[in-house]
């Protein structure tokens, strides 16, 4: 047997992937799910695992490549979470009737009814019911052995389903465990490589899977389906024991049980809070209880029998839900286990609650009292209370320390020390003054400004928030007061390039009278430095790592200028905050632009971050600078049509100047370093160029 | 930040009026020191500050709240005069 590692939940899987020598692995971060897809495109850049790794721009995407290329043969895994998953859903869906047999990880997060970065499983909920394998994993080791396991269950022609593999966020993302690790020798010989039956190859076959059917055979392609998943169940007993027959460790199939022998009562758990729950059946027992805990395993396909089974034992059972289904009076789990025993000869109380939300600690005392609930439920043989929901008191918040100046943004951020993005909020507001209304996709300003600023700053959702400022701007016009509210974006490069480049587009062409600022870091920041399509050419992110095989990012970035451009807005201009009064009469510009009626404005910000670039905290003002000085970050504008280069240096300075003091560029070979050199002159050359023709193509 | 509670039951609402920061003088390393005599009050610490943490405007000397200032340093880095400098955090 192989040796064991201490590793995160995260890494767990990522490893799984890796032994389960997957072939294709589109990725989008989301939090806490980054750092699985940040281990995978270490081990594609070192060499380690011989993958097709794809930079998707955004979750909508990321699964649409998932499924083309598991219908293309291979075998795939992508991975998300919360808003991502549910951005994901449509592509989510259609993976069941191409019978793509893909692994996608969801490390929990609640979806945003309010935002937390905490698990609870209101992200997974809508996907439940699907056609997907749902497993949700206790432990980091179970999280590794599960992700072989799942490949094997769904790539048998007696399933060929899509799984997903349910990871608390944090509780086992982010947490630390001894895992054992399996022989890759093993694993080659226990998961053979994925042969799809029917793979969209016109060379080697002439039968696709169809995406659409005539309506009459729809409801006997779900009876059909509700087969398939139902017959699934013996599969993952099969795979559970031959697993363990070969690694020497097995879960049981769809539920586990735990000191179950002699229950009279039950709990009901799954996910990671049922270690919590073992402690606390560990201490009851102690005390002379009689009760016994199932861990749910797989909640598609639903375990009903083995459920009926062990009911008709017991006077009583509680379920623990960390999913809430509202407009049920419970939770997600606690409906299932009714519903597989209302139809049976099994009448036995159902105590439910509801528990954990937005990644509240589940402790062992609460699983203590609920089990003292459910054997009271037991001895007084009825329900007082369907479902019950454990809260906890809300420890009291720091109060906040009033200033006395009136800047448009209040000291005491979360922001990182030396942070660019606060200098251009600030500026920002500074020029469109109180009545200023900000929309904001996720970035890390959203984290950290968002409640800083004394204006409203509206969370939009990651490829919507052009539409959400279109949709306030169009309210207050509809109301008469376009004129006297001021409404502009806060977008980083990703919801600006990348996930929220459609609805930005769409905005544009509209001629939405908004204002649109981009503030570019060149990566995603706030999940921690993975790239975007603003990232720069060779430039090292956690997803882009300076390998031995791949150092850095190997593809330019997209130039927004140029696609805003092809809109024909009337104006565009790139700022930095090294130079403020430059960006403080581009910000005035705008205004005029909008409130003129001519059309939606676009101001795109260099925001050097000493966090991600791998700078001193000092040198944030200077890597601006140097950054315009030699023509990494121009200073331009198209104005209705007119190009100006606002900052010509007679000569541009060595790119090297720039580059050198960032740690994202430190990994540059000689003859990278020449390339962007090179690159920067070809570029600026291009400039001067166009300014010496004075109208932009096009316009 | 602060919640507060709305006339509507379970509405949870941001009051913009009862806002204000935290702390964050404790995350401070480096601590920046003003020289007097060279300060020329042109202003530019106060308005590059990420922190908004420094008071002043040109003709106005600046003015550092040590509750707020992170040490980043940009103001010392950026200071025409060299008049900032950053000093080891006094032992707390």
């Amino acid at each position: 047997m192989a040796d064991f590692d201490v590793i995160q939940g995260n890494k767990a899987l990522a490893y799984g992937v890796k032994l389960a020598r997957v072939e294709v692995i589109p990725t989008y971060p989301i939090t806490p799910q980054t750092t699985i897809i940040e281990y995978l495109a270490e081990f594609v850049a070192n060499g380690e695992l011989d993958a097709e790794y794809i930079h998707t721009d955004g979750e909508h995407s990321c699964m649409g490549a998932a499924v083309g290329a598991a219908l293309a043969g291979a075998r795939v895994f992508t991975s998300t979470c919360s808003q991502g998953l549910a951005y994901m859903h449509e592509c989510v869906a259609q993976a069941v009737n191409y019978r793509t047999p893909l692994l996608l990880g969801v490390t929990n997060r609640t979806l945003g009814w309010y935002w937390s970065l905490g698990p609870d499983y209101s992200d997974i909920m809508p996907e439940l019911n699907l056609g997907y394998l749902v497993n949700f994993a206790e432990s980091n080791q179970e999280v590794l052995d599960m992700t072989l396991q799942l490949y094997k269950v769904a790539e048998d022609y007696r399933v060929l389903l899509p799984t997903m593999m349910s990871l608390d966020g944090f509780y086992l993302s982010y947490s630390q465990e001894r895992v054992w690790m399996p022989d890759q020798n093993l694993v080659d010989k226990w998961l053979p490589p994925y042969k799809a039956p029917y793979p969209v190859d016109p060379t080697i076959n002439d039968k696709f899977p169809t995406a659409s059917i005539p309506s009459v055979m729809h409801t006997p392609m779900r009876r059909i389906y509700e087969e398939v998943l139902q017959d699934s169940k013996k599969v993952i007993q099969e795979v559970d024991a031959s697993f363990g027959k070969t690694f020497g460790r097995h879960y049981g199939g769809l539920i586990e049980e735990y000191k179950t022998e002699g229950a009279e009562v039950l709990l009901v758990t799954m996910g990671s809070m049922t270690t919590a729950a073992r402690r606390a059946i560990d201490k009851l027992r102690s005390e002379g209880e009689k009760i016994g805990l199932i861990k749910l395993r797989f909640m598609r396909p639903f375990p009903d029998i083995e459920m009926r089974e062990i009911a008709g034992k017991v006077k009583a059972i509680g379920v623990v839900d960390r999913m809430m289904l509202h407009g049920t009076r419970g939770g997600g789990a606690f409906q299932d286990v009714k519903a597989a025993l209302y139809n049976s000869n099994v009448k036995v109380p159902l105590q439910g609650f509801v528990t954990g939300m937005g990644g509240e600690d589940i402790p062992i005392d609460d699983m203590y009292s609920m089990g003292k609930k459910v054997l009271q439920v037991a001895k007084a043989k009825r329900i007082e209370k369907e479902v019950e929901f454990i809260e906890h008191k809300l420890t009291e918040m720091g109060k906040p320390i009033e200033v006395e100046w009136a800047e448009p943004i209040y000291p005491g951020s979360d922001g990182c020390a030396g942070c660019g993005a606060s200098i251009i909020v600030r500026h920002l507001l500074k020029v469109l003054g109180p009545n200023t209304i900000i929309i904001n996709p996720p970035s890390c300003s959203g984290v950290n400004y968002g409640q800083a600023v004394r204006v409203p700053w509206v969370l939009a959702n990651f490829a919507a928030a052009a539409a959400y400022e279109t949709g306030v701007y169009r309210a207050l016009k509809k109301k008469g007061k376009a004129d006297k509210v001021y409404i502009t974006s806060f977008a980083g490069d990703g919801g600006t390039a990348d996930i929220g480049l459609q609805s930005l587009s769409g905005a544009a062409e509209r001629g939405e009278l908004i204002i649109w600022l981009c503030y570019d870091n060149e990566a995603y920041m706030n999940t921690g430095i993975q790239r975007s399509g603003s990232t720069p050419l060779f430039s090292v992110t956690t997803t882009t790592p300076a390998g031995k095989v791949i150092p850095g990012k190997q593809v330019r970035r997209k130039n927004l200028e140029m696609i805003m451009a092809a809109h024909r807005i009337p104006y565009i201009a790139t700022a930095s905050l090294s130079y403020l009064p430059d960006l403080e009469r581009k910000i005035k510009k705008a205004v005029e632009v909008t409130k003129a009626g001519k059309g939606l404005a676009f101001l795109h910000v260099q925001q050097p971050c000493a966090t991600g670039w791998y700078f001193p905290e000092s040198k944030t003002v200077e890597i601006g600078k140097l950054a315009v000085q030699t023509g990494a970050w121009p200073l331009m504008e198209i104005d209705e049509g007119n190009f100006k280069l606002n900052v010509k240096p007679k000569e541009l300075r060595p790119i090297a100047e720039y580059l050198k003091p960032q740690g994202r560029f430190r990994h540059l070979s000689e003859v990278q370093l020449e390339y962007l050199q090179k690159d920067a002159q070809i570029e600026w050359n291009a400039l001067l160029e166009l300014e010496k023709r004075g109208r932009f193509p096009g316009y | 930040m602060s919640l507060d509670k709305s006339v509507i039951k379970g509405f949870a609402l941001m009051d913009m009026s009862t806002r204000g920061g935290q702390y964050v003088g404790n995350w401070r390393v480096l601590m920046p020191e003003i020289d007097e005599a060279k300060c020329i009050a042109c202003g530019l610490c106060a308005t590059i500050c990420p922190e908004a943490a420094i008071a002043g405007k040109p003709k106005v000397k600046p003015k550092i709240d040590m509750r707020f200032c992170k040490g980043c340093g940009i103001c010392a880095n950026e200071c025409p005069q060299k008049a900032i400098e950053m000093k080891q955090e006094a032992k707390k």
